[in-house]
């Protein structure tokens, strides 16, 4: 089967659709297939088409997401599709190459960091035997995600943060304290901190957990570009210099979590 | 506010003064502890990092190495053979331009990549749990270094994209080079043996 074979199918109907009406296409055409069909390109269909529905409801105004969300023949659909490719990826599990989450990296111990995991990337946590999940962002954690942390028995910690820009002076360290303290907690290890990209929340946690291991702030703000790379935003490399860390050291040698181990 | 900080200042500069107020605040500690460039944890007891030295020392206390595969060129300087060789680190030195067993007469310059040869003689070493806990490095930690990591991605079951991903991570603003890249995804990784007894947890499929 060739390149040219996959892509025209699914793609020759998804370039058809009207953005605007995508939802409604999607709906009637995954139910007109029969669901016995066992096709991959069936699911694969399927799964572009679950990915272009991600996308809209990332790029719709708050005021159509809540529209859609009130909906409930939509919200059915989607189960719909979230069971669809959760099959087809429990099937093709042995076969498919593993994929880490961009900006996927082991921190220090049983310390991960990445950005936000995605369905594909589930064979590849698997292997990580995560206890537990940080979540940064504010946002509920998707159904899809969630049935994931369910089947695996991950905990789930969502401190939200907002990422804001500009002023970015807006990183609450209270948070951060909050959150350092979930992280170096060896009950909850193995751990994967995760934001939206892996960037810039997530970077300014671990350039504490840095802090915690006495690096040299140079070789801090080094690792936080390298990650945060080409986004880079100096108000938070001034966050993770001036973070008051006298409330997590404490904590830290009360239950004498120092010095982190590395293995 | 600006008074505070003032007087705490004031504080900080006069070592004589002794004010109990100033022992609980809370100071950077004197020693910096520093990495070398480049650094990061690969895997359990498996890292990589650019050319490490005497400077690194406290923080690789820190590693307790058994072992350093040394992809640079040049010879690391006495004074952290020294360091070495009085911790009991194992140099392992792969791809260097004196290398004993030259690959078909070909001088190595340091801006050559690595071959597939000298790649399977990094990976046979990191396969071996007795080698553990390992550094990988190379001058920057970008090129040589990715290029090994890279390969054992492969060997682990990552997808290229991913490995390209990580890779790029750690070249810096000059960015990936595509013969690395090539040397990756070239790479067969059949050719590396490993005796699942001997490996590390990790690395073995479940």
């Amino acid at each position: 089967m060739s390149m040219t074979d996959l892509n025209d199918d699914p793609f020759q109907m998804d370039e058809d659709f009207d953005s605007s009406s995508n939802k409604k296409l999607i709906y009637t055409s995954s139910n007109s297939i029969p669901p016995s069909q066992n096709d991959i390109h069936y699911m694969r269909s399927n799964i572009e088409q679950l990915k272009l529905e991600n996308n809209n409801t990332t790029t719709n105004t708050t005021e159509e997401e809540e529209k859609f969300e009130e909906d409930l023949d939509d919200k059915l659909d989607l189960n719909l599709q979230n069971k669809i490719q959760l099959e087809y990826e429990k099937q093709q599990l042995d076969n498919l190459p593993l994929t880490p989450p961009e900006n996927f990296a082991l921190v220090v111990g049983k310390i991960y960091r990445s950005s936000f995991p995605q369905p594909s990337n589930f064979s590849f946590l698997n292997k990580l035997n995560l206890n537990s999940i940080l979540c940064l962002i504010p946002e509920d954690y998707p159904i899809l995600q969630n049935e994931f942390l369910q089947d695996n028995n991950i905990k789930l910690f969502q401190l939200g943060m907002s990422g804001n820009k500009e002023p970015f002076v807006k990183i609450s360290s209270e948070l951060i304290t909050e959150a350092a303290k979930i992280v170096l907690n060896p009950k909850n290890q193995p751990i994967l901190i995760h934001c939206n990209r892996g960037k810039h929340r997530t970077g300014c946690l671990i350039g504490v957990i840095r802090r915690l291991q006495n690096w040299s702030l140079t070789i801090i703000f080094d690792e936080y570009r390298k990650f945060a790379s080409p986004k880079e935003r100096p108000m938070d490399q001034q966050f993770i210099e001036l973070y008051d860390d006298a409330e997590i050291k404490k904590h830290c040698h009360e239950n004498n979590l120092l010095p982190l181990k590395w293995d | 506010m600006s008074i505070d900080n003032t007087t705490i200042q004031d504080q900080d500069d006069n070592n004589t003064n002794t004010n109990k107020q100033l022992r609980k605040i809370s100071h950077p500690p004197a020693l910096r502890i520093i990495p070398p460039l480049n650094f990061c944890p690969v895997e359990k007891q498996l890292y990589r990092s650019g050319q490490p030295s005497i400077i690194n020392q406290s923080f690789l206390n820190e590693l307790n190495l058994k072992t350093i595969i040394w992809l640079a060129s040049e010879e690391p300087s006495d004074d952290f053979l020294e360091y070495c060789n009085y911790n009991d680190i194992n140099i392992e030195f792969i791809g260097m331009i004196n290398e004993f067993e030259y690959d078909q007469q070909r001088l190595q310059n340091p801006w050559d990549s690595l071959t597939d040869s000298t790649i399977r003689k990094a990976l046979q070493i990191i396969v071996q749990k007795k080698n553990y806990p390992i550094l990988i490095s190379c001058g920057m930690g970008r090129h040589r270094t990715g290029t090994v990591i890279g390969c054992l991605r492969r060997l682990q079951g990552w997808n290229l994209a991913s490995v390209s991903e990580e890779y790029r991570r750690f070249t810096g603003a000059r960015g990936g080079r595509i013969l690395v890249e090539l040397l990756i995804e070239g790479f067969d990784i059949n050719s590396v043996e490993i005796d699942l007894e001997k490996a590390p947890d990790w690395l073995k499929v479940d």
